[in-house]
């Protein structure tokens, strides 16, 4: 009887076959000992985020004035003062103003058209009228080489120079305001925060539990929040800060932000340090 | 003669057999499983598995639970002997656009046997082109900007030489 296949080159293909027999095995030991049957995926918080209210509740404190709308008058108004020049050092704060074409010399504490000089910045001053703080900048005059700019040292700096942190934060008393060009400056220049302030992971074995300030550089607008090293930062309006995605949600949003409180742990100590963003 | 031609038949069954038949997804999962040791992690839409490559669509990177970037598609290829790595269309989120650059049009990265320890990589995109080498005996990361653009955010982290902008650091 004659042969369809040759019986060699069928011998051929069935040594073939158990060979890619065998390595399929081997592969599929493989997958069964070593190879993972699913993947890792990362799983969205779909919850919605609580909504972030600030109240205060104080007995003591005379029921909520009604709102009235008053006719403001002109005459009296913030825009009528003019910032011409500033002196600040860290004892004394002395600024220059046009008032209805009279130049005036001010000290902290005194008033103008019923404004208060209440501090003053590299290029602005800070006045207050009726608990309400007005911020009035410097009067620059582009023509030619003159212009006017404050006198305190770090005015020396060229104006030109790049990222400059503008705003700051101002201690009026009671509480303080966060000048929102600060926040704005940070929003989008991150690398300028780290400069400033050292941000430390807590962790308990693998579990991140929150952040902590490894370092604060004197003088910054952190350290002037009142922040100090080893505060533990845990919530930042009402959100809790226990993992990289909430601290950088925080971050992606600081600019749309017209209040904020810091909730942090100093010690065994818990606070809530709160701030006008302004 | 004939005991070579079989000799070679068979080793190019088993080479073939080896590739085809690998399970490219497990694999792929065990790299996961290696990447969420440094907290990165790959969600994608799409994955399809062809004769030498893994496909993957609308690839989304997160680090430490932070959206990073998305990856419209990443192609893995093998031959063993060659391996390959296409990112298409890289795009990094809005609010790290001051530190890196947002859009990265395609990149590769390739590893031959003829130079073992070392993976060529390739890229463009705003910051215009790019090309260097991961160095995996010393640990070591060279990329030379070729054509730069829009480099303003990353210029501090390079340095200037006879070509362009260069880029290192180590691993």
């Amino acid at each position: 009887m004659k042969h369809l296949f040759k019986p060699e080159i069928v011998k051929e293909l069935w040594t073939l076959l158990i060979l890619l027999l065998g390595i399929k095995v081997l592969w599929f030991l493989l997958q069964v000992v070593w190879l993972p049957t699913s993947g890792l995926d990362h799983l969205e918080e779909r919850g919605g985020k609580a909504l972030y209210y600030r109240a205060k509740l104080s007995p003591n404190e005379a029921p909520a004035p009604t709102i009235t709308k008053k006719a403001v008058p002109i005459a009296g108004s913030i825009k009528d003062i003019t910032l011409l020049a500033i002196y600040s050092a860290s004892d004394v704060t002395v600024v220059t103003v046009e008032y209805k074409r009279k130049t005036k010399v001010l000290a902290k504490g005194d008033e103008i058209n019923g404004f208060v000089l209440e501090g003053a910045g590299n290029n602005y001053a800070t006045f207050s009228k009726n608990a309400k703080i007005y911020k009035v900048t410097l009067r620059t005059i582009s023509k030619g080489n003159t212009s006017i700019q404050s006198s305190t040292p770090s005015s020396s700096a060229p104006l030109s120079r790049k990222r400059k942190v503008e705003g700051e934060v101002i201690d009026a008393g009671d509480h303080k305001i966060v000048d929102k060009s600060l926040l704005e400056h940070y929003a989008t220049n991150i690398d300028d925060i780290y400069k400033n302030i050292g941000i430390k992971e807590i962790k308990k074995g693998k579990e991140l539990e929150g952040f902590s300030i490894s370092f604060i550089r004197k003088g910054s607008p952190f350290a002037k929040l009142g922040l100090k090293r080893g505060d533990v930062i845990e919530s930042i309006n009402g959100q809790k800060i226990d993992s990289h995605k909430a601290a950088f949600d925080m971050y992606k949003n600081i600019q749309n932000i017209e209040n904020l409180t810091l909730g942090i742990k100093r010690g065994k100590e818990e606070m809530e340090l709160e701030y006008e963003v302004n | 003669m004939q005991m070579v031609k079989k000799s070679l038949l068979v080793l190019m069954v088993t080479w073939l057999g080896i590739i085809i038949l690998m399970p490219k997804q497990e694999i792929y999962y065990k790299l996961e499983e290696a990447l969420d040791g440094y907290e990165i992690r790959l969600n994608e839409e799409k994955k399809s598995e062809g004769l030498f490559s893994l496909n993957l669509k609308g690839v989304t990177v997160y680090v430490k639970g932070i959206n990073i970037a998305t990856i419209d598609e990443v192609n893995l290829f093998t031959l063993l002997f060659y391996s390959s790595v296409e990112l298409r269309s890289l795009l990094v989120d809005e609010s790290l656009k001051t530190m890196i650059p947002q859009e990265t049009t395609s990149a590769v990265l390739r590893h031959s046997v003829l130079s073992p320890l070392d993976v060529s990589v390739m890229a463009n995109g705003s910051f215009g082109s790019l090309s260097g080498n991961i160095d995996l005996n010393e640990r070591k990361v060279h990329l030379d900007f070729n054509e730069s653009k829009k480099l303003q955010m990353l210029k501090p982290q390079l340095k200037k030489s006879e070509k362009g902008w260069v880029y290192e650091t180590s691993f």
